[in-house]
């Protein structure tokens, strides 16, 4: 075991694990959010643990998840929204998750970036870093939608998402 | 059928089971040991048959009519789901509402549709070189153009998505599937043999068959859960039971 | 002992979050743990240096099991929505 595989096995157990936690209990307000940082560490740590078995190849399965995780999300926004207007989160703890999102994607990929040198690995890093932070922004960005509409719709929250 | 000798009957099988399993357990290498008889052999055939994914091999090559199998059980499943799903002579359909959506989100959707949609191709035409293949890149391909219903409206996602030619599509991709296998006949091997000059090692066009029964999995599988995701949608969004009035959508 | 622990790590997550999925009832609830299992699962495929599996765990169980769960959902709902309005009348 090197160091980049410990890393991601802490990743894994301190941030993922705390993570799915809050994805798995209490209101949907708390677990759409969660679910975003969760597959946001996630692709982290498998970005962590291509690097530690020294498989580039291993890398398209955080690519994969950067665009899926973000799709699953939005997901729950769209399908949940009556229960997220019901009861929104606090804009506090939302912006927070969001922070943590981004202070984790550089925090990782520019070491790996370093480790990995020049070259066509480091676009395919730069762009799943690029699309982990954008993706959670959207997910931010919806939910926030999701409660204002619903707040605009007062009444009528139970109809509204079935378009 | 008595209770009592239900669980009779039940007993019996959870013990045979149960011996078996142990007994199997008995004689398994320990974990993570160097000894791979399978993994030795299967690694020597996929490199003489010029495939730098060794999974590939196996599933499109060594063992590809394992693959037609669960293949097969995919497009049966989604046919049985197909006819479960279908509008009913007492249901009706509902032109779906169009959804306020944030700008932001989808402006996110146009810009992910696109690069899903393209890293889903790239896992399926890489399939024999890096880990991925046709039912990977399939279903990421599928997951992209849903992007449309889940960031933006159903009526955007109808637009693109004409579900009579995915079915022929899905079709096409498991009857593909079947050519490709039955081409190796005419060249007098066997159902199947990868029957195709193996190419460079290492690039795109290698390994034979492979890359053309993957791509033939990627359509199928992509065009399955299209269709598949199209009933399901169907019967959430636009399908009512006659009984139920308009009153149920304002 | 050391090389295993990344592992271990990863079946306890699988067992942890299976087990969750089994106990909880409701089934909007029960799409978060699903989609949960499979991102443990995901994670121990790689750990077990199986990225095809890996990947195609991801690519079903992070939006397409979700989705299916949630539309079956909403699909209820609305018919037993109008069940109930058909009883008051």
């Amino acid at each position: 075991m090197n160091g980049w595989t410990a890393a991601g096995t802490a990743l894994l157990l301190c941030g993922v694990a705390p993570a799915a936690c809050a994805t798995a209990t209490g209101p949907v307000s708390r677990r759409v959010p969660a679910q975003n940082l969760t597959t946001t560490l996630l692709s982290l740590v498998f970005l962590l643990l291509a690097q530690g078995f020294g498989r580039t190849a291993y890398v398209d399965t955080a690519l994969v998840l950067s665009v899926l995780g973000p799709a699953g999300t939005l997901l729950y926004v769209r399908l949940l929204a009556d229960r997220l207007a019901a009861r929104p989160p606090r804009p506090r703890s939302l912006l927070a998750t969001t922070a943590l999102n981004y202070v984790a994607v550089p925090a990782v990929v520019v070491p790996l970036c370093f480790a990995t040198g020049p070259g066509r690995a480091l676009v395919k890093l730069l762009v799943i870093g690029g699309l982990l932070v954008l993706g959670s922004r959207t997910a931010s960005r919806a939910v926030t939608a999701a409660v204002t509409a619903g707040h605009g719709l007062a009444g009528s929250a139970e109809g509204m998402s079935d378009g | 059928m008595s209770m009592r000798l239900r669980l009779w009957v039940l007993a019996a099988g959870v013990l045979g089971t149960a011996t078996l399993f142990v007994l199997a357990c008995a004689e398994l290498p320990g974990f993570g040991g160097t000894w791979h008889p399978y993994g030795d052999r299967a690694v020597h055939a996929a490199l003489a048959r010029h495939t730098a994914n060794t999974i590939a091999s196996v599933n499109f090559d060594q063992r590809a009519l394992d693959t037609l199998g669960e293949e097969s059980i995919l497009f049966g499943s989604v046919l049985g789901t197909l006819v479960l799903l279908r509008q009913t002579r007492d249901e009706r359909r509902l032109p779906p509402e169009p959804a306020r959506v944030a700008p932001p989100v989808r402006r996110y959707a146009l810009i992910a549709l696109p690069v899903t949609l393209l890293i889903g191709l790239y896992v399926v035409a890489h399939g024999q070189l890096s880990p991925g293949g046709g039912f990977q890149g399939g279903v990421v391909v599928a997951t992209s153009l849903h992007l449309l219903y889940i960031a933006i409206d159903y009526r955007a996602l109808e637009r693109i998505r004409p579900v009579g030619l995915y079915e022929v599509a899905d079709a096409a991709g498991e009857a593909g599937y079947l050519l490709i296998g039955a081409a190796a006949l005419l060249t007098g091997a066997a159902f199947l043999t990868n029957f195709l000059p193996y190419g460079t090692f290492n690039t795109l066009s290698s390994g034979g068959t492979v890359p053309l029964l993957n791509a033939a999995i990627g359509v199928e599988v992509a065009a399955g859960i299209v269709v598949l995701l199209a009933r399901f949608l169907d019967q959430a969004v636009e399908i009512v039971s006659g009984r139920d009035e308009a009153e149920d959508e304002t | 002992m050391a090389e295993n622990v990344p592992v271990l790590i990863g079946l306890v997550l699988v067992a942890v979050a299976g087990t969750g999925a089994v106990l909880v009832r409701d089934p909007v609830r029960q799409s978060f743990v699903l989609s949960l299992l499979g991102l443990a699962l995901a994670a121990l495929f790689l750990l077990l240096q199986a990225p095809d599996v890996a990947l195609s765990q991801l690519a079903v169980g992070s939006a397409l099991t979700p989705l299916m769960v949630l539309l079956s959902v909403r699909k209820v709902r609305r018919k037993a929505r109008s069940e109930r309005r058909e009883e008051h009348e």
